[in-house]
């Protein structure tokens, strides 16, 4: 018996792998040894934190044992059984695309099989009828994550790139960037050393559409747990404001507030009537900070065009919170210091990702403004970020265009993608049916306000439309919006050719033509920081969502399993075939990739490239008389900008807006999109397209909201572990098949005949989903509570409006964007009604027989 | 002498699954001779995330969750019925089911009080937490479950080592043994899990809160508690006796007292109560 330990990351934090006898025996997290740094300490109201000499995991870190051996891996490549290679490319049987079963192939054939289709397509065509798409987060590490061996590959193809759409903080990016700038963060605010502001200061948490125990700062692993525990034995009071009694709030919440969901805006608005009508406003913060404040008061105080003021009996009929209450909460907010926001990391959460999620977001801002923001104890900070950390030590996460191998310095030469045209994520499938689109933005906007405003055509004048998809890592549907659409899209003449290559048989993987199968984490070499997104773009520093800076060296735990290989295999093969092999490798294996990342970063000054392999990981302490950098304590303070991150105006004071200053009236909207009715100069409560006011409530009476979920990630885990499915509060498993669970209120609940257990059906236009009820008071009255992001998706008919029993409610909310000229999804404004189901069900998943096919002929 | 022990702060429990994955990493496909076979894939929960949710009112609402698992009893009733030493105790304290002498011995997953063993119908034998003795055989310091807890709700170590973490763990606790394990010795020692609590909210006339009422309960046996209403008119009494009756007066000067009776069978939210002046 010989046992071998390596190291490895995913969203559920660093850990250790031992392997015995070839197979991975057990998970555990990173335990410090002597050699590691010591912890920062944070030294506050007469106590000393410090945090404990190890890193934390989640339940997804301790399943990749099992998901590695899971039964729904792909096994073998695969090709369709009824898919023909007509010379034309027509008369391919599109339309069986999700229902048809699959024939095995040897590599060899699959892969020739996608060099031949390539060439046909882009010799007939143009290379922008090639569209490929990686879903986020389905691996960890620099060189095998999307934005590395998937984007080298396919810049050298040249292909028709799809934008994501920023779909976790939808609001703060389109809205909030208007209010203070930050699109650089796009739209997030700063967290810099707000944890040690918190211990020394704070005296209330407002957490708004946020549970930080779930969504653990990202993919922060628990590392912030013991953080929320101190604050409470602190004495500070937890605040949570959502539709559902989150599983922080029900554990450290000292109060909850259920507003009706796309309402938040105007409970926003009453607050901050409190504030102007009592004056426990900053008034002096206000004056030198904010632009056109008092025409944004005037409006609040009912002086404005609409002749409403915004007292909390008004909001006490939209939101279904008491006057009294919302006046108890703003007198709490103003009085005692108080930090708070929404979502994972400050600017994320459900409510952002509604109709009304720019309003919202840009009031959420407003608020912490007007209580003044960055002074002592006083920010947008959610208790999941913000731990010391040395700002001068640098080695890339995932988003940082230096930390790729599409790109030099680690690439000896950057792989430029020649072709022009583009397309939006969100409405792939509206383009490749109507072979029409046009919308605004270049996705993710971080270079400036401008770049919102982007227009764009599809297709691009002169250039082809796609007539090829490249699928690579995880699926949609069970994160995107309105998805049976995606499965009209799929079985579309207009793609002649799809191709997937994942991991696992999920969702989208059943609609291909040829199927690739890629190897998980544990089975390849990769080289990655823990919770590190990027220093250079998005949401930089977010690995100061940990207690310790980890880099790991992730070393191959065992061979592949089956016929799967690496991602990085995958497209070196490929690129041969295609005739740019040497390009796409320039000679290096996964390991040479790896050690690029060493030599180009801070870590090659910091451990030899050997020592770094043999011990699996190095952690960059905190210097003991580091200086702490506040986050927006320099604006409100009005001292040079001292946190990382920033553009040189913030040496000046000034934040990004147009004015500098807070924009209480948008001088950029009125700029750029004066006549934007979803993004209003000032932002206020607007009834939502799809809401309790619509005239599809009376059809429809419920909302459905689908926040980020606990037992799951980027439905990445609940297919393939049924540890999983054990979980009372996430799945229960009912004639082989595991429904997920939805939550409905108990009024409701006996108005419907539905008791806790039974099976529910939620219904609307856009289709139906089997769910198992759990009835409970954590939920909003008028609200259905079903995560999003955790679907197996096993559809009755793909596509159909038959009920789906996988838990994809993705499939019932709505496919319009925030706004005509917001593309941001909305899924949380969505609409349902609700009933009991009686009928038979089938037994099993319904996919499993696809693979157990292929087994068979094995 | 060592007597390995865990901790269960119920205080602290986030209900993450950490240390039901964990267990299950662990035990899940793998023997782990001489103390256990296979837990099988699914069906088996040797660390139970048992979970309430208290109140009974959306104005009120907490969740309870204890990790349940063998308390390794000092001595274990499942072991009275368990013929040739199906159960033993280990000189460390920890309780092992015999995977070997234990065949065919239904009876022993009857007789834990906590419900905390189960069958495996394949190997026709009785399995429960082994406290991963095979682990710290090999020098491991801790087990699974208490490695991977984020929130420090299990701590493990010698309970008879007064200057263990776990020994003042639970010196600075309130010890709260399971119902069913009530006077019963254990080394899985469960920390505050709290009985009942009754609360309510005071509103003043005019859409207020009434801050700084005071509110009396009385059982019947003539306990008092008393409390006052926070900044958002609320108040709540935890770890009331269960069962009990309490007659309740909410007083503020100037304003008529109100008086309530709630019986606290199970944890309520008594309601909104709006004051009114004072004739």
């Amino acid at each position: 018996m010989t046992e071998k330990i390596t190291h490895s990351i995913d969203v559920g934090g660093p850990i250790t792998v031992h392997v015995i006898d070839g197979k991975i025996r057990r998970i555990r997290p990173l335990v410090l040894d002597d050699t590691d740094p010591k912890g920062w300490v944070i030294r506050a109201r007469g106590k000393e934190f410090t945090p404990p000499r190890n890193t934390t995991v989640t339940l997804a870190a301790l399943n990749e044992r099992v998901r590695a051996y899971a039964y729904d891996r792909i096994k073998y490549p695969m090709i369709r059984e009824d898919f023909v290679e007509t010379e034309d490319g027509k008369d391919r049987n599109t339309q069986n695309r999700g229902k048809s079963g699959y024939r095995r192939a040897t590599w060899e054939e699959a892969l020739n099989l996608v060099a031949r289709e390539t060439k046909r397509i882009q010799g007939k065509y143009g290379k922008e009828a090639v569209t490929a798409i990686t879903s986020s987060h389905h691996s960890w590490g620099l060189v095998g994550y999307k934005l590395s061996t998937f984007k080298r590959f396919f810049n050298l193809l040249g292909y028709t790139q799809i934008w994501d759409n920023p779909d976790s903080w939808e609001g703060f990016h389109w809205g909030a960037t208007h209010t203070y700038g930050y699109y650089w963060r796009l739209g997030g605010p700063e967290p810099f050393d707000l944890l040690e502001d918190a211990l020394k200061n704070v005296e209330t948490m407002i957490l708004w559409s946020h549970d930080p125990d779930t969504t653990r700062g990202g993919y922060a692993a628990n590392e912030s747990a013991i953080w929320r525990h101190w604050l409470k034995e602190l004495g500070v009071q937890f605040i949570y404001i959502d539709p559902f009694h989150n599983f922080s709030s029900v554990k450290n919440g000292d109060k909850w507030f259920a507003p009706r969901p796309g309402t938040d805006a105007a409970l926003a608005e009453a607050i901050a009537y409190v504030w102007l009508t009592e004056e426990t406003y900053d008034k002096e913060y206000i004056k030198k900070h904010a632009h056109r404040f008092n025409e944004w008061a005037d409006l609040i105080l009912g002086k404005g065009i609409d002749h409403t003021p915004r007292t909390p009996k008004w909001a006490e009929a939209l939101t279904g919170i008491k006057a009294a209450d919302i006046k108890a909460l703003a007198r709490r907010w103003a009085s005692t210091k108080t930090m708070g926001g929404s979502g994972m990391r400050g600017g994320f959460g459900g409510v952002c990702r509604t109709a009304g999620g720019c309003d919202f977001s840009r009031l959420m801002v407003q608020l912490f403004a007007m209580q003044g923001m960055g002074k002592p104890g006083s920010n947008i900070w959610t208790g999941t970020t913000g731990a010391p950390m040395d700002y001068n030590f640098w080695f890339g996460g995932y988003s940082d265009p230096k930390a790729s191998i599409a790109n030099e310095p680690v690439a000896d030469k950057t792989a430029v993608n020649p072709v022009k045209q583009k397309l939006y994520r969100l409405n792939l499938p509206d383009a490749i049916l109507n072979g029409h689109y046009e919308w605004l933005g270049e996705g993710f906007c971080g270079q400036s306000l401008e770049q919102q405003f982007t227009e764009n055509i599809y297709p691009l004048p002169g250039c082809s439309k796609v007539h090829m998809f490249y699928r690579y890592g995880g699926t949609f549907l069970g994160t995107m919006l309105d998805t049976n659409k995606w499965v009209r899209m799929y079985q579309s003449g207009e793609l002649e050719f799809v191709v997937n290559q994942d991991i696992f048989f999920h969702g989208e993987a059943r609609f291909a033509d040829v199927i690739l199968p890629a190897c998980t984490n544990l089975e390849r070499t990769d080289i990655g920081e823990f919770s590190n997104s990027g220093n250079g773009g998005y949401q930089s520093h977010s690995q100061t969502g940990n207690n310790w800076q980890v880099m790991v060296y992730q070393e191959k735990a065992i061979e592949p399993l089956w016929e799967s290989h690496s991602d990085y295999w995958i497209f070196s093969r490929l690129a041969e075939k295609l005739g740019f092999g040497q390009e796409y490798t320039e000679g290096r294996d996964e390991e040479g990739w790896c050690k690029r990342f060493w030599e180009k970063s801070d870590l090659c000054k910091k451990i030899s490239w050997e020592d770094f392999k043999k011990k699996g990981y190095y952690i960059a302490g905190v210097p003991e008389n580091w200086q702490r950098h506040f986050g927006f304590r320099w604006f409100a303070e009005g001292y040079s900008c001292d946190t990382p991150n920033h553009k040189p105006f913030m040496e000046q004071g000034k934040l990004g807006t147009d004015t500098g200053k807070f924009e209480f009236v948008s001088e950029s909207i009125l700029r750029l999109s004066p006549n934007d009715e979803a993004r209003t100069p000032m932002a206020y409560y607007k009834d939502s397209w799809e809401g309790h006011r619509s005239l599809i409530a009376r059809k429809f009476p419920f909302h459905l909201i689908s926040p980020h979920p606990r037992f799951d990630y980027h439905t990445h885990y609940n297919s393939s572990c049924k540890w999983l499915w054990e979980i009372p509060e996430n799945r229960k498993v009912l004639q082989g098949n595991p429904y997920i669970i939805a939550r409905i209120h108990p009024i409701k609940a006996a108005e419907k005949g539905i008791k806790d257990g039974d099976l529910m059906l939620l219904f609307n236009d856009r289709g139906s989903v089997l769910t198992v009820a759990r009835v409970t008071n954590r939920v909003q009255v008028n609200t259905i509570h079903c995560y999003g992001s955790s679907a197996i998706y096993n559809p009755t008919r793909p596509g159909g409006f038959e009920m789906e029993k996988g838990g994809c409610v993705n499939l019932l909310v709505p496919g319009q964007l925030i706004g005509t000229r917001v593309p941001g999804m909305a899924p949380n404004s969505c609409m349902l009604d609700v009933k009991k189901y009686e009928g038979e069900l089938t037994f099993g998943q319904g996919f499993e027989s696809i693979l157990k096919k292929i087994d068979r002929e094995d | 002498m060592t007597r390995y022990g865990i901790a269960v702060d119920t205080a602290r429990c986030m209900a993450c699954y950490n240390c039901f994955m964990a267990c299950k990493d662990e035990h899940c496909g793998f023997d782990n001779m001489p103390v256990a076979r296979a837990q099988p894939e699914t069906g088996q929960f040797w660390i139970n995330l048992k979970e309430t949710e208290r109140g009974n009112d959306s104005r009120k609402i907490k969740v309870l969750t204890v990790p349940t698992l063998c308390s390794h009893c000092a001595e274990p009733v499942c072991a009275r019925d368990a013929p040739q030493g199906a159960v033993y105790i280990r000189e460390d304290g920890i309780v092992i089911i015999d995977p070997v002498k234990a065949k065919g011995q239904k009876q022993i997953v009857a007789a834990c009080p906590t419900g905390t063993i189960f069958w495996n119908e394949d190997l026709k034998i009785p399995q429960k937490c082994t406290m991963c003795a095979h682990l710290l055989d090999k020098g491991y310091k801790q087990p699974r479950c208490v490695e991977v807890c984020p929130n420090q709700a299990l701590i493990f170590g010698d309970l008879d080592d007064d200057k263990s973490e776990i020994s003042r763990k639970i010196v600075c606790n309130k010890v709260t043994p399971l119902a069913a394990l009530e006077g019963i010795k254990t080394n899985v020692v469960h920390l505050n899990i709290p009985t009942v609590f009754l609360a309510g909210t005071v509103y003043l006339p005019d859409d207020e809160v009434a801050i700084g009422v005071k509110v009396q309960l009385r059982s019947k046996k003539g306990k008092i508690y008393e409390t006052t209403t926070n900044y958002f008119g609320d108040w709540e009494v935890e770890n009331l006796e269960k069962g009990e009756a309490y007659d309740i007066s909410i007083d503020l000067a100037g304003f008529e007292t109100i008086k309530l009776i709630a019986i606290a069978d199970s944890d309520k939210y008594v309601g909104e109560s709006l004051m009114t002046p004072r004739k």
